[in-house]
């Protein structure tokens, strides 16, 4: 048994991976998922292909394992082996998996442990630091505690008034930022802005959703204007993780939700929500604030930052947001251009 | 001493062991082993012995075990310590 990286850009290997793997049961190439693989692994024998693995950040993908083989499991666990050393050469040790529930077992005798299982799928981790570490770390708090998960791209005032509802209406507010780096703020500066603008409210605590909420690794799709279906499979898996893994640890009752007009993938993430959370998670939505009949939005600020129009960013931008996009002005625009506004 | 750097050593193939070392108070060992209720303990102890006489006493262990023999576990316990303390070019006799 034979193991090497091939370059599937190359339309040859390309041909060979990929029909490979529609031999053994997996379909699905979008650009979207195929695009973001960074190495690609396959294992052969005399000649003949035997199993193949891939990288794409912390996700391992596309791992397949030629029927012949599959008996017994050895060439599969050598298969996670493998990745998972080329993986720790790369610096990275925590590392997720999706994968069909049927074949979460696999996964689970090879060290992965199950975040979320729906009925199309599961999603499963390995390596330090994980959930339960990163759980450990976040400050813990007694009573009635209410959740916020926020993008925060930037911090609105009709943030500003989701985090003052739940503050009033509960002992602890733990607000989540997404953590990942394709906005147009960056991931530091969003935490920074909330945690400045929220700074008055003393039961708020903003913390880092870190890998487990709406993150690149586990939610491609809510980044991609792309495939509701594969958006809503990862939705699901999404709203168990955060039922199961940080709700129940941390105490948390509530988690309140904007109402989302414009954005669709938004508001179908937020119908899973409400599907998956209650009863152990109360859902609730609270409407958007509004200025002078405007409803207040982060799309909006991104394109008032595009056209100019300081009278609108002051008029739905709290403070330290206010300033801080007046401070970085040609640069956000800059930014903005050249990702062709997002 | 604690460590610096994350590491992998081993392979999750059967008779081997596969260990994670990385930051932490004390040593900590979260071990995974289809045989933890007969040898559990000495595995554990044979990864505590010999990442003590690396002298590493604040390390998180993440340790998946495939029916690993005892020389197998310390061969891949010294490996995970020099990789992670940056020393693999200096192997530590004393340890062998």
């Amino acid at each position: 048994m034979e193991v090497r990286e091939i370059n599937i850009a190359i339309p040859r290997y390309r041909r060979k991976w990929q029909s490979f793997m529609e031999i053994n049961g997996i379909t699905e190439f979008s650009p979207n998922e195929v695009n973001t693989i960074e190495k690609t692994f396959l294992w052969e024998e005399d000649g003949d292909r035997a199993a193949t693995g891939s990288i794409a950040g912390n996700v391992i993908k596309y791992v397949a394992v030629c029927s012949k083989y599959k008996e017994g499991g050895a060439l599969f666990n050598q298969v996670v082996s493998y990745l998972l050393q080329q993986a720790a050469q790369m610096g990275r040790f925590h590392l997720f998996v999706f994968t069909k529930p049927k074949y979460v077992q696999s996964f689970e005798y090879v060290g992965f442990k199950k975040l979320a299982v729906s009925d199309t799928g599961a999603i499963l981790e390995t390596g330090v630091p994980g959930v339960t570490e990163y759980i450990e770390k976040l400050p813990h708090f007694e009573g009635k505690i209410g959740s916020i998960v926020m993008n925060a791209n930037p911090f609105t005032l009709g943030h500003r008034r989701l985090v003052e509802v739940a503050s009033s209406k509960n002992d602890h507010v733990y607000v989540f930022v997404v953590k990942n780096d394709v906005s147009l703020f960056t991931y530091s500066e969003r935490i920074e802005l909330v945690k400045q603008d929220v700074k008055d409210l003393t039961n708020v605590t903003v913390v880092s959703g870190n890998d487990y909420i709406i993150s690149p690794a586990t939610f491609p799709a809510y980044f991609l204007k792309s495939d509701q279906e594969i958006g809503a499979y990862q939705a699901k898996l999404d709203a168990i993780l955060f039922k199961n893994q940080i709700a129940k640890p941390l105490g948390i009752t509530t988690r309140y939700l904007g109402k989302e007009p414009y954005s669709k993938t938004t508001d179908s993430y937020n119908h899973e929500l409400l599907d998956i959370l209650p009863p152990e998670v109360n859902v609730e939505i609270i409407d958007r604030k509004t200025a002078d009949d405007k409803i207040i939005s982060a799309t909006k600020v991104r394109q008032a930052i595009v056209d100019d129009d300081q009278d609108l960013l002051h008029e739905f931008l709290p403070k330290t947001t206010w300033e801080f996009v007046k401070n970085n002005y040609p640069n956000l625009k800059e930014r903005l251009i050249r990702k062709g506004s997002k | 001493m604690g460590i610096k750097e994350t590491a992998l050593a081993g392979t999750l193939e059967s008779s081997d062991i596969q260990i994670t070392l990385s930051e932490g108070t004390g040593i900590n060992i979260d071990l995974d082993s289809s045989v933890e209720a007969l040898y559990g303990d000495q595995i554990k102890k044979v990864i505590t012995d010999t990442l003590n006489k690396y002298g590493i006493t604040d390390a998180k262990v993440k340790a998946v075990d495939k029916g690993a023999l005892d020389c197998v576990v310390k061969a891949r316990t010294m490996a995970v310590a020099q990789r992670a303390l940056g020393t693999t070019d200096e192997p530590n006799w004393e340890v062998l």
